[in-house]
This record gives C-alpha cells, structure tokens and sequence, in this order.
C-alpha cells in the first residue's frame, strides 16, 4: 500500500543499469554490463503460454545489416525488487504503480515479432545502414522473441491482437530484469511531485502546466487497445493521473495503430515529455500531472472526452497543457478537438504529433483543423515513401510486411510494384516503421515546406 | 551539364511593350540575362529562347508547342525562365513554360519572381519560383540564388526547405531531421514556456486555410430524385476485384447493385483496415444501406436508385487522393443525371 503523509509526494525511484551486451550463455545473469541469458531457460519460461507453438530468442545488434519485421511490441526490461509486478494487472496482480524503486536495464528492449505473420500495427526495424534513421530501436540491443501462437482465429485478419506474442514480451523483460533485482543500480532517476495542493510557494506561483496523453483506444472489440493496470481503455474515461504511473508500467501498449505513431511500452516507460516537463518543473513551470484522456470512435465520445479533459485541466487551475496522441488519421479529430476545448477554457497549449501529407506531401496534414490550435510539435509524415536496400539478415518474415495489410505495406501497386521485392530490397511508407514517428517525444525529426 | 535559359522580349534588347507580340526563337549562345546565369551555374548555357510576353499571353498554345518543339532532341539537364520581377505578363509566361517543359521533359526548372507577381499565386505549386526583387536592379542576386540552387539539383546535393533555399513554398510538406537534434519534446516544453510567457514562438504546423464546400441546396422533391451510393467505408465484392488498399487508398470501384436487395454478407465485406470490421461484414449495409434505399424506392420516396454504388478507403487516404477519386466518381454521377448522394463513411 502507498501512504502519502503531508507534502510527501508520490516517488519514483528507477535504477539504471547499463547493458552494453547481451549474450546467450549458461546462466541468465547480469554482470559488468553484460547481460547473459540461457536461451532454453528463457524459451521454457516463454513457452509457459501454452498459446506460444513455436518459438526462437533473437538478438539484434545496432549496427548490424538486420531486418525485423513484424514486431508488434518492445518493453524495456525490469524488475521491482519489492516483488510488486512491473505490469501491474499485467504480469500480475493490480497493485498501485508510480512509488517506490524500480530497476531496469538500458539500452535493450524486449521485441516481440511474428515468426510468420504480422498485422495492421506491426512495425519493421533495421538496426544498420540508412534504415536506421528512422526508428529509434535500431540503437538498441534487442532481445527478439520471434513466436508463432496458436491464435487461428486471427491467423489471416489484417488485425490482429497478438495477444501471446505481446504478452511474452512483457512477461519476458520482467523474467530478465530478475538479473538485477538484488543489485545496486549504475544511476538512480528520481521522479517525484508533491500533492497538487501541498506544494511550495515558490512551486505555486510558477505557471501550472499538465500533460494530456491520448492513447490509443478505438477498437471497440476488447483486446486490441492500451491497457491502464491491466484495463482495456475503450471502457475509459479520462483520469487524472501521476506521470509516475506511466513510467512505472501502468500503461501497456496496444496491437492496432499504424506502426509510426504508437507507443510501445518501451515508450510509456521512458516517455520523454513526461521527463522534460519534470525537468523543468520548479524551474520554469509547475508540473501539476497527467490527464489521461483517450482516443474514440465517435464524435459524441471525442467530445465528450474533450470537455472531461478541459474541465479537469481547470479545475486544477492549469495555465499551459501539452496534447499528444497516439495515432494519426481519424483520432486528429480528438487530438484538434482536446486542444481547441483547452484554449477554449483559457489554458494555452501545445501539440505534439505526427503529420499525414500524403506520398507527394500536398495533403492536407491533419484530419480536421483548427485555428486554436496554434502552437504544434510536428514529428512526421506518416506516408513519407522509403526505399531500403535488402539486408543480410531478417529476423521474422520479410514478406509480412507486403502481404498480411501492414499499414505501410502492400501486396501490389501498380506503379511501385510489391513493397517486398525478389531481391529482399523493400519500399514502404514511414507508417510501417517501429514507432518511427517518435511522438513519445524522442523525435528529431520535423516537418518543413518545401 | 547543360542548361536551357528562357527570357522575354524586353531582357533580349528586342523591345518593350511594343515588341511584346514577338514569336518564340532559340538562339544559339547568350543573350542578356542568360550571361549572368551561364557564369554561375555550374551548366553550359547552349541555348536561349525568346518570346514576347504578349504573344505568350494571348497564344499560349501555340507558343507553349513551338517552344517544347525546339527543345526536342536537344540535351539539356535544367531549365531556367526569368527572372521576372514584378512583371506580370513575363512571370505568367515563366510559370507556364516552366510547368510545360517540366511535364514534358521531367527536368529540373526554376525560375524567379517578386511577390507581387501574378505569376507566383498561379505556379508556385507546380514550380520552384525563388523569391525575387522587384526589378531589374536586382538582376544579379536573383539569377545568383536560383544559379547556386540549380548547381546543388545538378550535383545531386541534398536540398533544403523552401524557406532556407528562398523559394516560394510549393504546399509540399516534408519529413527534416533537425541539426540541432532537439527532440519533439524539449520543443514541444519549449514552445509551452513561450507561449505561456507571451513570447514568440514558432508552430511547427500553420493551420492551413480551411478549402470549405458550401452545402448544397436541398432536393425539392425526393420522389423524383435519382440517389446514389457512395462510401469511403471500403465495401466491395468479397474478391475486391479492383484490388482497393486498405489503407492510403489510390483506387475506388464500382458495382452493379440494379438487381440485388441488399449487400450480403459473404457476398460483400469491407477491407477497410481503420475500424473494427464485425459489424459491416455480418451486414455491410450497415455501411451502404442499400436494403433501405430498395424499399425506399417500392415505396416511392425515391424517384430512382443510381445503378451502381462506388466504394474506396478512406483511411490514411490522402486529401489530395480522395479529391481526385471524388472528381472521377462525380463523371459517373452526372452521366446518369445523380441528383443527390448518400456519402457514408464508416
């Protein structure tokens, strides 16, 4: 249980240990900086989901001439060493998430690909050459979990849930964070905000700021979507939030948006904006907390989102929000709608998000538009072609992405031709790259007119 | 590498506005202006055509056909017109000839204008205008920054953004990775500090003006009215026999539904990919309500049912893609005389 006494705020403790290799070897261990890992070991663990038929541990080097696709979901590993699961609702019981110690290893993830087939929201990473670029798990060590399930009822849909395969891989970066559960962290990140209305003079007459995150929520069918502890958030409306939470495994990414603009969990754990609003809160703003909104199919249910959020981020008195969304195309609507209902309410704010302007870049960027919506980040072009020469070696199948309707994929066009060729050498639109469009906040790229 | 250079009457020393009505010629080697180019553009200047602004005005096609006619067979890697300055009638004609000769011969063409220019409103989309003076006085600056960004296009350099290379932007919005690596969300942090300082700051997106389509008048009298069904809900054929993507939709199609009831399941499904199929493949007239529209029509509510229904995607679907699928649908619609249409989405 948490107790929060006083002005004592909710405290997050993550303690980094950096991983500069990962290896297969005799016992799972963690040791000056190396990470070894008994793939049988980790293979039955695994294969403890009956729903896991046929399975192989891959691990991809950055650097390397490596192709993965389709990857459906990458987790940082971790571990609580008070025994609490790191995917509360998840990997075990719905336990209280955002306060106390966590440790986690750095630079790796955890990928969960298709050994055959991908879906909808699948995502392809080339971990060398000029693929790189363009996601930022090509810097990562990846331990990839390359798993065939017997989950036949999707087997041919264009989507999927791939339930089994993101699953392990949750269950898998806490089976590797055990290596560290009893050891002492390289660097400890400390994340903590007080009570909203226990807070400093000083804190107080900076001008209060909230992040508004809008994951992704839309399928109506159960599965599909982020989960908030363990929650399917289609059956959601928005909360007010610590931003710990999310850092802290409370939020688990879903299995439908196009690739380039979801949050992995990897995202939510490291969620970018989330550290850059605490670095400067008590600096330059004062940094009140997250409302988790969602993102919705009709626009009775965008709206109604919209005002739960406009009224919450008044309610608590905030000057300034940040907006951003887990999608592109149809949730713009929620995206445009949240920020204009926030300035309508006299909180000025910013967006940050991916652009769709077509292959020739002459579309109009988002879906609807609106001139209160003034101050935008922008992260990409979703349907931004790109060519790549083939790779030595793909871990997967290189064919997924033409054949099984990834959503930067295709079968056949008649100018392009397939987006797998014969050679190996491939052409798709950004859409199909592994959380390319960064919109967690890491991107480095923006959108200019040309 | 060789270039081509395009100039009016006035800049060839043949006359002003007299002379205007001056047919298209090529001349071997320089005249005026194409000097200048030729010295800085790292490019042969070989040839240079001159036309009178009038004649281009008021015989665009034939002078738009002669010029494309001396240019065949000739070799030439770039092709530059201008600079025009504030001169209307030579901005207009730059802009067409430009836009002409890059259709035919998919070269590389720039040319140069001032704001004010016409010519800058009508073919900033469809050419590389770079921001000019407003006369002549600024001959060689302006050739001068057009000269280095042809120099970069011919040497396969990597180009940057409209702003940065001083042309007028041509609506084309683009992916940059930004030098100063600074990440979407120190800017997005940055850019809520200013704003809620009142300082200045920079929207990574302008909001576009909106391209509003006024209602249409109402239908006086339904019964009489021929309707149509069209959806962006991606229904077709089980087989999709046009093969319509998914997502990002380039293609649409069209099916005979003059003698069937209603959409059956396992006849019709959607391949749309951005909502949750369950529905519309158990019933996909839920998405094109055709068994409504038959019993509309026994009843007489309607006067007549359009003979076919027309399906794409509209998921990821770029406006520009869905405009032009609307505009070649809409062909279809008045052949038969549509009067008004059921547009349903998803």
């Amino acid at each position: 249980m948490i107790t929060i006494k006083g002005c004592e705020g909710m405290k997050l403790e993550i303690g980094n240990f950096q991983v500069n290799d990962v290896v297969f070897g005799k016992k799972t261990e963690f040791s000056g900086g190396t990470l070894t890992i008994n793939k049988e070991e980790a293979m039955t663990f695994i294969k403890e989901d009956e729903h896991i038929t046929d399975l192989d541990i891959v691990i991809a080097k950055p650097g390397e001439n490596t192709r993965i696709v389709p990857v459906k979901e990458a987790v940082e590993p971790r571990i609580r060493p008070d025994g609490r699961p790191v995917f509360p609702g998840v990997t075990g019981d719905v336990e209280a998430a955002g306060e106390g110690k966590v440790h986690a290893l750095k630079g790796c993830s955890v990928l969960g690909v298709g050994m055959h087939y991908g879906s909808f929201g699948d995502g392809l990473i080339d971990m060398g050459g000029e693929g790189a670029k363009y996601t930022l798990f090509s810097e990562l060590i990846n331990i990839c979990i390359v798993a065939d399930t017997d989950e036949e009822y999707e087997r041919f849909e264009q989507q999927k849930k791939n339930t089994a395969i993101r699953m392990a891989t949750h269950r898998l970066a806490e089976y590797l964070g055990n290596t560290v559960k009893e050891l002492e962290p390289d660097t400890i990140e400390s994340f903590e905000l007080e009570p909203v209305t226990k807070r400093k003079k000083e804190i107080n007459d900076l001008q209060s700021v909230v992040l508004v995150m809008q994951p992704q929520s839309q399928m109506e069918e159960i599965g599909y979507n982020d989960l908030v502890y363990g929650w399917d958030m289609n059956k959601y409306v928005p909360t007010f939030m610590h931003p710990n939470e999310v850092l802290d495994g409370a939020m688990i990414s879903g299995s439908f948006m196009p690739s380039s603009s979801k949050w992995s969990t990897y995202d939510f754990q490291n969620f970018p904006t989330i550290k850059e609003l605490y670095k400067e809160h008590g600096k330059s703003i004062n940094f009140l907390g997250v409302i988790m909104s969602n993102l919705n199919v009709s626009l009775e249910q965008k709206k109604r989102s919209s005002i739960f959020v406009a009224q919450m981020a008044k309610s608590l008195g905030a000057d300034g929000a940040i907006v951003t969304e887990e999608g592109y195309g149809n949730p713009d609507a929620d995206y445009i709608l949240c920020i204009a209902a926030l300035e309508d309410v006299g909180v000025k704010t910013v967006g940050i998000s991916n652009e769709c302007t077509g292959r020739d870049g002459a579309s109009q960027p988002l879906v609807t538009l609106d001139e209160k919506a003034n101050a935008l980040v922008s992260t990409g072009n979703v349907s931004q072609l790109i060519e790549l020469p083939p790779a030595d070696k793909v871990i997967g199948e290189l064919e997924a992405l033409a054949r099984d309707g990834l959503s930067g994929g295709w079968a056949y066009d008649e100018i392009l031709g397939p987006s797998v060729r014969e050679d190996g050498s491939i052409i798709m639109e950004n859409n199909a790259m592994f959380c390319g469009d960064r919109i967690a906040g890491w991107s480095t790229k923006t959108m200019k007119e040309f | 590498m060789k270039a081509i250079h395009y100039i009016n009457q006035f800049f060839a020393g043949i006359g002003g506005e007299e002379k205007a009505d001056h047919k298209p010629e090529i001349r071997e080697g320089l005249v005026g202006p194409s000097l200048a180019l030729n010295s800085m553009l790292d490019a042969e200047v070989t040839h240079t055509i001159v036309c009178g602004d009038n004649y281009m005005g008021s015989n665009t096609e034939e002078a738009v056909s002669t010029i494309l006619g001396f240019l065949e067979g000739k070799e030439f890697d770039i092709f530059v017109a201008g600079p025009a300055f504030q001169a209307g009638r030579y901005g207009v004609a730059c802009g067409t000839i430009c836009k002409a000769v890059k259709e035919k011969f998919n070269v590389p063409v720039l040319t140069s204008m001032n704001e004010e220019n016409p010519g800058v409103e009508m073919f900033k989309r469809d050419v590389v205008i770079f921001k000019g003076g407003k006369s002549a006085a600024k001959l060689r600056d302006d050739v001068k920054v057009m000269a280095e960004y042809g120099n970069k296009v011919l040497t396969g350099k990597a180009l940057g953004p409209a702003d940065e290379e001083g042309y007028f932007s041509r609506g084309i919005r683009s992916q940059v990775w930004l030098e100063s690596e600074a990440t979407a969300a120190q800017r997005g942090v940055e850019m809520l500090i200013r704003k809620l300082k009142g300082e200045t700051y920079e929207t990574e997106l302008p909001i576009p003006k909106q391209d509003m389509v006024p209602i249409a008048p109402p239908i006086k009298d339904l019964s009489e009215a021929n309707i149509a069904l069209v959806t962006s809900g991606g229904i077709v054929p089980i087989d999709n026999p046009d093969r319509i993507q998914s997502a990002s939709a380039t293609r649409w199609g069209k099916y005979d539904i003059s003698d069937i009831e209603n959409l059956e399941s396992g006849v019709y499904k959607t391949i749309h990919a951005g909502y949750d199929p369950t529905a519309a493949d158990l019933d996909p007239d839920v998405v094109v309500p055709l068994d409504v529209m038959k019993e509309y029509l026994r009843e007489g509510r309607i006067g007549k049912l359009h003979k076919y229904f027309y399906s794409t995607v509209g998921t990821g679907t770029t406006q520009a893609e869905a405009a032009r699928m609307g505009r070649e649908i809409v062909e279809n619609l008045k052949e038969d005389k549509v009067d008004g249409v059921i547009l349903t989405s998803t």
